[in-house]
């Protein structure tokens, strides 16, 4: 049977139950995300083999870091950022978020979190500003407050003309920005984008880059997927880089850069996993 | 329990029904249509106004129609990630849940006054008071309630929501044909009492007819109208949970 790897190869899983850290509750943990031997495995159908999606991953994240999760298609950084925001649960492993377990804490890590999916989510027979009303509203934010931050954020990706408009006449790369800004508008502590600028037009995607750039600089702790691996090298603090569900490798991208003697970081991705990120995208 | 966000989720709910036509046509001008429509066919003098018997049916039908709308949307929420984004917002499940009862309840009674005011207009004649005209509406927003909850059913075992349209008509045809607007004979009486359109037709009936409220038969069509749709409406969020919001 092939498994989504490609492999033939028989996988025999035995699941350890989900351990869970001593101290749950910590709010003074010294890192925004701390990951240790994180696994998530994904039961096979009946006559399926199952299938680890995510396997021993291990690292820690700064508060105020813009942290870049790297991999190709089907690498494991959705189920990782799924696990971390309490959509999945992991099979074995633990994961902290601002000192929270996410087993147990979760109603605490929603409150400081911002959550921006792969694929645009939002209500489409709303506007583009009802659509950020009405998370700033479940983020409990009071009218004048949602109202102010969401001009801000509407001007700086350029996307308050079509803000009145309903949400099913946007382009993919409208709905993208518009899925970013819902994500941001209560201002988290944590961010977690997962592949923000896929899709986008190049002049959107330099702005919502400068945008995310511009978070460094409220202290904000960025978790981010891409492909464009060009932009993480520019932003990012640090990156890890996943494949086949197991990180191998982390650092910041100049070390990486060093530690494997090439021009950048996209020669450091091909390096490592033998091919271009952007292969099967 | 978070005001603030019920009362947003609510907005989003019923701006839905302005800005969807097919969702209006389904809420709104459909119970309308079936109105005037059965109003014209069967209220003829020379051959009695049949149409007054017809007309509690009509309340209860609108009602029903409400499993298709929620199995629907919930199904096409999930679909577009939005069910997934709102889990990772600190909104609780109860409250969502509770916006969304309120929603529909809101959109029974929306519904249920529409086919009242139409039903007057084409020759609907009541027995009864004011009192008992809201004790009508009340008991259908009580049954209401167990067609969110057999709608959340639906949606959990639907993949999409054409499917999801497709399955709410298990729901929908039994009530129909056994407790609406369409005769109940000694046979379809049998299956007939298992249904709770039955006592909801049955309890509007007595009601129109000027009926005490306090009668025994309104009061036991009420109670099995009450704990059905409790009972539903709480089976249909626990089953929606666990299947239905992945």
């Amino acid at each position: 049977m092939i498994n989504d790897y490609g492999s033939d190869l028989k996988v025999s899983i035995k699941i350890k139950p989900y351990e869970k850290p001593e101290n749950i509750i910590n709010p003074n943990s010294e890192f925004s995300i701390e990951v240790q031997n994180l696994r998530k495995v994904f039961r096979g159908k009946k006559g399926y083999d199952d299938i680890i999606a995510v396997e021993d991953v291990s690292f820690k994240v700064k508060p105020g870091e813009l942290f870049g999760f790297l991999g190709p298609n089907g690498a494991g950084k959705t189920t990782t950022i799924n696990m971390l925001i309490g959509l999945e649960k992991p099979t074995s492993g633990t994961a902290i978020v601002n000192g929270y377990d996410v087993y147990d804490g979760l109603s605490h890590i929603k409150e400081l979190i911002g959550v921006c999916p792969q694929e645009p989510s939002v209500f489409k027979f709303l506007t583009g500003i009802e659509n950020i009303e009405l998370f700033g509203k479940l983020y409990s934010m009071k009218k004048a407050e949602i109202t102010d931050k969401t001009n801000k954020l509407l001007e700086f990706l350029d996307l308050s003309k079509a803000s009145r408009r309903k949400t099913k006449g946007y382009s993919g790369g409208m709905l993208r920005q518009l899925n970013m800004i819902i994500s941001l508008i209560h201002e988290p502590k944590i961010a977690f984008l997962d592949e923000p600028t896929v899709g986008m037009d190049p002049r959107a995607r330099r702005a919502t880059w400068e945008f995310i750039g511009s978070l460094k600089t409220k202290n904000k702790t960025i978790f981010l997927t891409t492909h464009y691996i060009e932009e993480a090298e520019a932003l990012c603090d640090r990156v890890a880089v996943i494949d086949y569900g197991k990180l191998i490798e982390i650092g910041t991208p100049q070390d990486l850069i060093k530690k494997y003697e090439v021009k950048n970081l996209e020669e450091v991705f091909m390096k490592i996993t033998g091919r271009k990120i952007m292969e099967g995208v | 329990m978070d005001i603030q966000k019920i009362l947003a989720l609510l907005k989003m709910e019923l701006l839905k029904l302005v800005r969807e036509p097919a969702y209006l046509f389904l809420m709104l001008l459909f119970p309308a249509v079936l109105t005037l429509t059965f109003g014209f066919a069967f209220s003829d003098p020379e051959l009695g106004n049949t149409f007054n018997v017809m007309v509690p049916g009509l309340f209860a039908y609108a009602c029903i129609f409400i499993i298709m709308t929620v199995s629907q949307s919930f199904t096409e929420l999930r679909e577009q990630g939005v069910l997934r984004r709102l889990n990772t917002t600190p909104m609780s499940s109860s409250d969502f849940m509770l916006a969304n009862l309120l929603s529909n309840m809101i959109l029974s009674m929306m519904q249920v006054a529409i086919v009242y005011v139409i039903a007057l207009l084409v020759g609907f004649n009541s027995n009864s008071d004011i009192v008992g005209i809201l004790f009508a509406f009340l008991l259908m927003a009580l049954f209401s309630l167990s067609s969110v909850g057999l709608g959340l059913i639906t949606a959990s075992i639907s993949k999409n929501a054409g499917t999801a349209t497709g399955i709410s008509f298990i729901f929908i045809l039994p009530q129909m044909f056994f407790g609406t607007f369409l005769p109940i004979t000694s046979t379809t009486r049998v299956i007939a009492v298992f249904l709770p359109s039955y006592y909801a037709t049955d309890a509007l009936t007595s009601i129109f007819n000027g009926a005490n409220l306090l009668s025994a038969n309104i009061l036991i069509d009420f109670a099995f109208i009450a704990i059905f749709s409790i009972v539903v409406v709480i089976l249909g969020i626990l089953i929606f949970k666990k299947y239905g919001n992945k």
